[in-house]
């Protein structure tokens, strides 16, 4: 037990790896096995989801996103005022209060309301928690193994959604509930559990996972940097199928946001702004 | 104006909004084509509703009457 | 079902799709904070009679038509196609909507699920579906404006009539001489307000006092308020009626437009129909002026039992108008109580959206229960309000459930009031 511990520490730390047949582990040894047939087409498959398809997914949802947005705002507006009364006294402003806030679900269904909080914090700090991996950000120190919260963030978003899940099941939220709502929290829900395993394997074990922040961050800049290099050079062993999984499906992520409602997101704040802008006389 | 001979009268002394219309419309399909119904109410404005409904629906306004406080309408139904 | 009215019924619903409609179908995250915001739903606990409910079933049909999933993986949303079925669901949702938007207050996004019926009632009147006799009342309230030349001498008649009941209430017109020294003046050239009633003598008789009372240069229209092409959800229809009343005002050259105790009417000629050359208020603003500049004074010993106020939606939340009638009431008793919930949140009556008109007695019964509870727990006597139709749907509420309360206008209660000259004001 404790000599496999060793074994794969030592694979992890190795920065050139040694020459085939030098080394007694196997993970490493057969990552280096030059690859034929199947195998060489599910390498190939790989590659293609961590480096390709990540830019072209982030360009696409990008660009879907802007385009969307656009769409919409750039209707015709309302032909009529659509405000709520009581009139607020800086409309843009409660309307900002309201997206950030959401008084409405505080005051109906407090625990919802809590829920919500971690899961949208968790996923703001989700999103920095990626970005810091790249080299040139460091809100963790860079020599920390532990992306931001040591899996705190993950567990924030995963409990959070487990709640949503949950909840869906329940009476009349089952009812105005549609299969589109639950297909977006398994989706979300499988690359938490993923990205989970992931990054406690990381913080909470001694060695239970094979690559560290470090890891990652080679992986992350060769992407920013365009290197197109195959990152099975970098992440060894057999967690990799792991991570490329987690990859896959945050690319389905990107690929669908744009049309589910996580527009929510984007339009929380126009949507509000229609509800407090009043433009008639008074 | 020719003579005509009341089926029966409606009493609409009253009513709110718009329920001298909506009444009206209720009652004429019960009455056979060309027969005639007197319509007691209070509204003023029934003055000129009555006529804008018959165009509307194809009916007729025969005659109105007016004494204090209560308006007679005379309806024939022609549709 | 037919295509070419699928198509039809496709292309009127991309009429309807400016920025805010689309935000309104593509946001709901089905969170289920509403659920319980509607009357109709929390006093008949089906889906269906929810606000996400109501709108998810014109969401089903936008995702058919209007969303790539609709082809490849219809299921994902549970679309629906144009078909009897369907339509049959969305006159359901919309003509068990009073578009009173109380949902609207409760949402975290703020979904107008008016807004979203008022899609539902295009299509019904696109595949030649909705209630008949609010398209034949929009038709009438047209006709009327076309042929007004033919009944306006008559019309004078029965106003003339009436000047005994006014004078009953308040002994004198607003002027001695000329234009405004009858109690119920018509085309008065000079006027600063125009006064716009209803069917019934009520909805004018009381105002005139209180307008002559206050010494107001006021003239009455020759049209009604009510805007039943709005409760058709007929845009053409509704600019239609509103644009008789405003030109009737322009060509008076009054300052200001007062429109009588109803709410659709003043929400409409208020917030829809653009920029007028006149101010636009709601009648019982006009009272709470009156008492603020000390042009009427009301006798508060009139009445001596608690007095509550039900907010007609299309007055409050979707008027603006929350505070006036409070201030009036508190003129005018001792006794006033707010229901609760109240205001912004207060109950919508029940009888909003045209179902009032289209009769729907059981329907408005039952899907009410909550307003009836609510008046029940105020242990008010008289409930006040300011909207022809909430007063309508609140009596028959009041006599349903053996409630034992009065339902009076606010305006009514104004003018027994009145403070008349040489009497001196009993506190
Ligand atoms: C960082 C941007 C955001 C992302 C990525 C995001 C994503 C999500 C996701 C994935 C859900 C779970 C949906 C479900 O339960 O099925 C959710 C729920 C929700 N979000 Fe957001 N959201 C964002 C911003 C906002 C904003 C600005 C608001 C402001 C009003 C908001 C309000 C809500 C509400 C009310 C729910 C309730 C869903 C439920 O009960 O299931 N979100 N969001
Ligand atoms: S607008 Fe009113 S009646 Fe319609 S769904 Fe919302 S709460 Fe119910
Ligand atoms: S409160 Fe708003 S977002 Fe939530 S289910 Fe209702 S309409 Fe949808």
């Amino acid at each position: 037990m404790a000599a496999a511990a060793e074994a794969v520490s030592a694979a992890t730390q190795a920065v050139a790896p040694a020459a085939a047949g030098t080394t007694t582990d196997a993970v490493t040894a057969a990552s280096q096995v030059a690859h034929t047939g199947l195998a060489l087409a599910f390498d190939k498959l790989e590659y293609s989801v961590m480096v390709p398809l990540v830019y072209l997914s982030l360009a696409f949802l990008l660009v879907a996103l802007v385009v969307r947005i656009v769409k919409i705002l750039n209707s015709p507006p309302p032909p009529y005022q659509l405000a709520l009364y009581p009139a607020r006294k800086r409309p843009w402003m409660a309307a900002l209060g309201e997206s950030l806030g959401m008084p409405q679900i505080l005051k109906r269904s407090p625990a919802l309301w809590v829920a919500l909080l971690v899961f949208h914090l968790g996923f703001l700090l989700l999103i920095l928690g990626h970005l810091d991996i790249l080299g040139s950000i460091n809100l963790v120190p860079p020599a920390s193994r532990d992306m931001l919260g040591a899996g705190g963030v993950g567990l924030m978003v995963t409990l959070s959604a487990f709640y949503f899940m949950g909840r869906r099941f329940k009476g009349s939220y089952r009812q105005i509930s549609i299969p589109s709502d639950y297909l977006l929290l398994l989706l979300l829900l499988f690359t938490f559990l993923l990205g989970d395993l992931i990054s406690w394997g990381n913080s909470w074990t001694a060695s239970g996972f094979v690559m560290t922040k470090q890891d990652f961050a080679k992986y992350f800049d060769g992407l920013a940097a365009f290197t197109f290099a195959d990152p099975r050079a970098i992440l060894h062993g057999s967690h990799y199928h792991m991570v490329v999984l987690h990859v896959v499906l945050a690319e389905l992520i990107f690929l669908v946001l744009p049309f589910s409602k996580i527009m929510h997101a984007f339009l929380a704040l126009p949507i509000n702004a229609v509800r407090r802008r009043v433009w008639t006389h008074s | 104006m020719a003579e005509y001979t009341t089926l029966k009268t409606l009493d609409y002394k009253g009513l709110k909004c718009p329920m001298p219309i909506v009444k009206i419309s209720q009652e004429l399909p019960k009455i056979a084509v060309g027969e005639v119904v007197e319509v007691l109410t209070t509204d003023p404005g029934s003055l000129s509703d009555f006529p804008a409904w018959a165009k509307t629906t194809g009916n007729a306004i025969l005659e109105t009457k007016q004494e204090s406080g209560l308006i007679k309408i005379y309806v024939k139904r022609q549709k | 079902m037919d295509t070419q009215l699928s198509r039809d019924l496709k292309r009127l619903f991309e009429t309807r799709l400016n920025s805010a409609m689309k935000m309104y179908l593509e946001t709901c995250t089905r969170c289920g904070n509403c659920l319980d915001s509607c009357h109709v739903g929390a006093s008949i606990p089906e889906i269906k009679y929810t606000a996400v409910g109501r709108a998810e079933v014109i969401r089903k049909v936008f995702r058919r038509y209007f969303k790539m999933q609709g082809s490849f993986a219809p299921w994902l949303g549970e679309v629906l196609e144009f078909d009897d079925g369907t339509l049959e669901r969305i006159y359901e949702a919309a003509y068990s909507c009073t578009g009173c938007r109380r949902c609207m207050v409760h949402c975290p996004f703020g979904i107008d699920t008016q807004q979203l019926m008022s899609i539902a009632k295009a299509l019904l009147i696109g595949a030649d579906k909705e209630p008949k006799l609010l398209s034949m009342l929009s038709d009438m309230s047209i006709a009327k404006g076309e042929g007004i030349e033919e009944t306006k001498a008559s019309y004078a008649e029965a106003i003339t009539n009436l000047e005994a009941d006014v004078l009953a209430l308040w002994p004198t017109a607003a002027e001695a001489e000329g234009a405004f020294s009858r109690p119920m003046p018509l085309e008065a050239k000079g006027a600063d307000l125009l006064y716009v009633g209803l069917a019934g003598a009520h909805s004018i008789v009381p105002a005139a006092a209180i307008m002559n009372a206050a010494k107001e240069r006021w003239s009455l229209s020759f049209f009604e308020a009510v805007n039943f092409g709005a409760f058709v959800g007929d845009s053409r229809k509704m600019k239609a009626i509103a644009q008789r009343i405003i030109d009737e005002a322009i060509g008076l050259g009054v300052k200001e437009v007062a429109i009588v105790e109803c709410g659709t009417a003043f929400r409409v000629m208020r917030h829809f129909m653009g920029k007028q050359p006149f101010k636009v208020i709601a009648f019982v603003e006009l009272i709470d002026r009156y008492l603020s500049q000390g042009r009427i004074t009301l006798d508060k010993s009139k009445i001596t039992e608690k007095v509550t106020y039900h907010d007609p939606c299309q007055i409050a939340r979707n008027g603006g108008v929350i505070e006036e009638p409070r201030r009036v009431l508190r003129a005018l008793t001792e006794y006033f109580v707010e229901l609760r919930p109240t205001k912004e949140e207060n109950w919508c009556c029940g009888g909003g959206g045209g179902l009032v008109a289209m009769g729907e007695m059981e329907f408005r019964m039952k899907s009410s229960k909550v307003k009836a509870e609510q008046m029940r727990a105020s242990k008010a006597a008289i409930i006040t309000t300011a909207c022809e139709n909430c007063h309508s749907q609140l009596s028959d509420l009041n006599e349903h459930y053996a409630l034992g309360m009065k339902v009076e206008f606010l305006s009514h209660l104004v003018a027994k009031a009145l403070v008349r000259p040489g009497q001196s004001y009993r506190l």
